[in-house]
């Protein structure tokens, strides 16, 4: 068997424009090389304006997003309050750091808005729960090196809503299409301060 | 199966979890049992193989242990997430279930069909037909092809048929025939299907 | 003390045991120094992050509050320095607050050794710990199984050879704050350009007797990247899309309470540091 974070599939990938952040994923669920759905999204809400990716095995993304919901609905009880992405991030950071020596199979990926400042927000991580503040662009997930490629080229400053959702949707089904076992599909999610646009790709299906 | 000796010829592998809910479940490779499942308004629902029970038996109890306490019937939805729970505890224990799981049901409530796919990981994926074992690779093609989300039940059993046929004609192993059992708002009830078919190779 | 968790280790034995090797973990394939001077210490690092051969994070940090006057830098495993100097910074605050006094480099360099060597060099975190105290200017060097040492000059991680040899050949007794600054500054950058695991920039700390801590991040940019000469926006309507959905905030209104606040931009991200 190969390495964990290969058996299922599947990528991630998010990215800052102006006043605005996008984040989107592919829709397959795989094993090995057999593909089992093609509607199997990654990204998941917990907040109107906080979005987690999760790219890796399959039932550590199931896992995991479940104890974050409980987590975030505990947080939103204590608080009365919705969780920044910030803060979201230092939740995935020390959670999953809390599992050093057995990790979750796991490469999480937030995106958002602060609403306190206004500010998009976008940060990665590793399986353990180190944090890669990144001010461009963060991806993962089996696409990642050629998601790597994707971003650096297309990726510029300033972007607006729009303008970012066509580079965020080329660079993914640019990069899937180069890995086998991601694609078959793809959702982006366009958030703006007060606003958030779901669209589901028009991808290859092979 | 025991190794290269099948012990018995006609298990049902399945467990009804409520009134609504049925699941299916197939032990790891070498014990090749195959499930095969397809959701439409109704849901045909096929399995051959033999027991894992523990596992779906103590699933089983806590669902109704639930039912009762609360008075409450848990949705498909909220009873494969509780499975798949289970699952991915045990998983973590010192000795894991190795079990692939479909579940299948109506909601109550809404009435809606739906159909889970779990594997002995506890991936937990909804979709509109699934199989598990190498019934994946010969019947997803078929189902990929000939299903869509209107199918009728008449429809949804020739399709089982295409697919058992399919099995009958490349498994190499003699699987010992089919149990269907198809999932309403009603219940859930045992399908006649002709195990006993001959079907011709290519 | 961490409490860790190893509800997933069974799972991962067992997967690990039909063959699946073990997951990358972000490393800071780095290069890291610390040098000390008439009046006080100078920490440097490069700020790239690794993930095998892949660069992770081309600008991150890894110099690491610990107090007020003592900060680290990490090497190795990069969740592991970052929350192992989390965590000794938090005891050295409580430390302090129940003796009353500044904390000194050394009890944190032991703090360090302890935790460290508790877990046998599993915690892959690997140290220069800097800083000015009561007792006077301390440098230490702190590995993951729990050995540390004293010197005046010190580097460690992929690049320490490449920085090391700079500090073996240009530095001498009696520098000066800047003499300090521009040799660790040089030995980082023997890092970056010698040694594929350390890359992008140079960031330098100054902790100095009587004067306020200066974290420079960044003190040198001798990889930036020039700026692309066309761009490679898409005309918008190129990506075809098959539905959409849009939450406003009018809708989002419904389900919950919204209050608007003052777009203070200090209000969430200030971190308080030393005055």
């Amino acid at each position: 068997m190969g390495s964990p974070f290969d058996i299922n599939g599947g990528a991630c990938v998010a990215m800052v424009g102006k006043d605005c952040v996008a984040i989107a994923c592919d829709l397959r669920l795989g094993m090995q090389a057999l593909t089992v759905s093609n509607n199997f999204p990654k990204i998941f809400n917990y907040a109107p304006s906080t979005y987690l990716g999760l790219t890796g095995l399959a039932t550590d993304v199931n896992t995991v997003s479940d104890l974050f919901r409980y987590k975030v609905n505990m947080y939103r009880l204590r608080e009365e309050r919705n969780i920044a992405p910030q803060t979201l991030a230092n939740l995935v950071s020390s959670s999953l750091y809390e599992k050093r020596f057995g990790p979750f199979f796991i490469s999480p990926v937030i995106a958002g808005i602060n609403q306190t400042t206004g500010k998009p927000f976008i940060c990665g991580f590793d399986s353990i729960g180190c944090i890669d503040l990144a001010k461009d662009f963060i991806v993962s997930g089996t696409a990642s090196e050629q998601l790597f490629g994707t971003c650096e080229g297309l990726w510029e400053p300033d972007l607006s809503p729009e303008d970012l959702f066509e580079t965020i949707s080329q660079a993914l089904l640019a990069a899937v299409d180069r890995d086998a076992l991601s694609g078959w599909g793809a959702q982006v999610y366009i958030i703006e301060k007060d606003k958030v646009t779901q669209r589901l790709l028009k991808g290859r299906q092979d | 199966m025991r190794g290269p000796t099948i012990i018995k010829a006609e298990d049902d592998k399945t467990r009804q979890l409520n009134k609504h809910t049925l699941m299916a479940f197939s032990g790891e490779a070498g014990d090749t049992g195959e499930l095969l499942m397809i959701r439409n308004s109704t849901l045909p629902m096929l399995t051959n193989g033999f027991p894992l029970v523990q596992f779906a038996e103590y699933v089983q109890a806590n669902v109704s242990l639930y039912t009762m306490r609360n008075d409450t019937e848990l949705s498909p939805a909220a009873v494969s997430s509780f499975v798949r729970g289970e699952l991915a505890r045990s998983l973590r224990s010192r000795s894991p279930y190795t079990v692939n799981l479909l579940l299948g049901g109506v909601d109550p409530v809404t009435q809606e069909p739906s159909l889970y796919w779990i594997d002995y990981l506890a991936s937990l994926a909804p979709v509109p037909y699934a199989a598990h074992g190498y019934a994946q690779y010969y019947c997803l093609s078929l189902l990929d092809k000939h299903h869509n989300p209107n199918i009728s039940l008449e429809e949804g059993m020739k399709l089982l048929e295409r697919c058992t046929d399919e099995l009958k004609r490349r498994l190499p192993i003699d699987y010992k025939g089919v149990l269907v059992k198809v999932i309403t708002k009603d219940g859930v009830k045992v399908m006649d299907f002709d195990n006993d078919r001959v079907v011709r190779s290519a | 003390m961490p409490g860790f968790d190893f509800s997933n280790f069974n799972r991962n034995s067992a997967l690990h045991a039909r063959g699946v090797p073990l997951p990358k973990a972000t490393s800071t394939g780095t290069t890291i120094v610390g040098c000390v001077y008439d009046n006080g210490v100078v920490i440097a690092a490069d700020t790239r992050a690794t993930s095998g051969p892949i660069v992770a994070d081309k600008n991150c940090e890894k110099l690491h509050y610990i107090a007020p006057k003592i900060w680290c830098a990490g090497a190795g495993t990069a969740a592991d320095t970052e929350f192992t100097t989390a965590l000794i910074s938090s005891n050295v605050e409580l430390h302090s607050l129940s003796t009353g006094r500044d904390p000194r480099v050394i009890t944190c360099m032991t703090m360090l050794k302890q935790h460290l060597f508790r877990y046998q060099g599993h915690i892959g975190a690997y140290l220069v710990v800097a800083g000015v105290d009561p007792t006077g200017v301390g440098l230490y060097t702190v590995h993951a199984h729990g050995s540390t040492d004293k010197l005046p000059y010190v580097t460690m991680g992929s690049g320490s050879l490449a920085a090391m040899s700079v500090f073996e050949s240009t530095w001498q007794p009696d520098l000066d704050k800047q003499g300090a600054i521009t040799l660790c500054a040089e030995a980082i950058k023997a890092g970056i350009f010698n040694d594929l695991g350390s890359g992008s920039n140079v960031d330098i700390c100054v902790i100095e007797n009587d004067k306020p801590t200066q974290l420079m991040r960044n003190y040198e940019k001798p990889n930036e990247r020039g700026t692309k000469e066309r761009n490679y926006r898409f005309p918008r309507g190129t990506t075809a899309w098959l539905n959409q959905k849009i939450i406003s905030k009018e809708d989002m209104k419904k389900y919950v309470t919204i209050e608007t606040l003052s777009g203070d931009d200090n209000l969430a991200e200030k971190m308080e540091v030393d005055s």
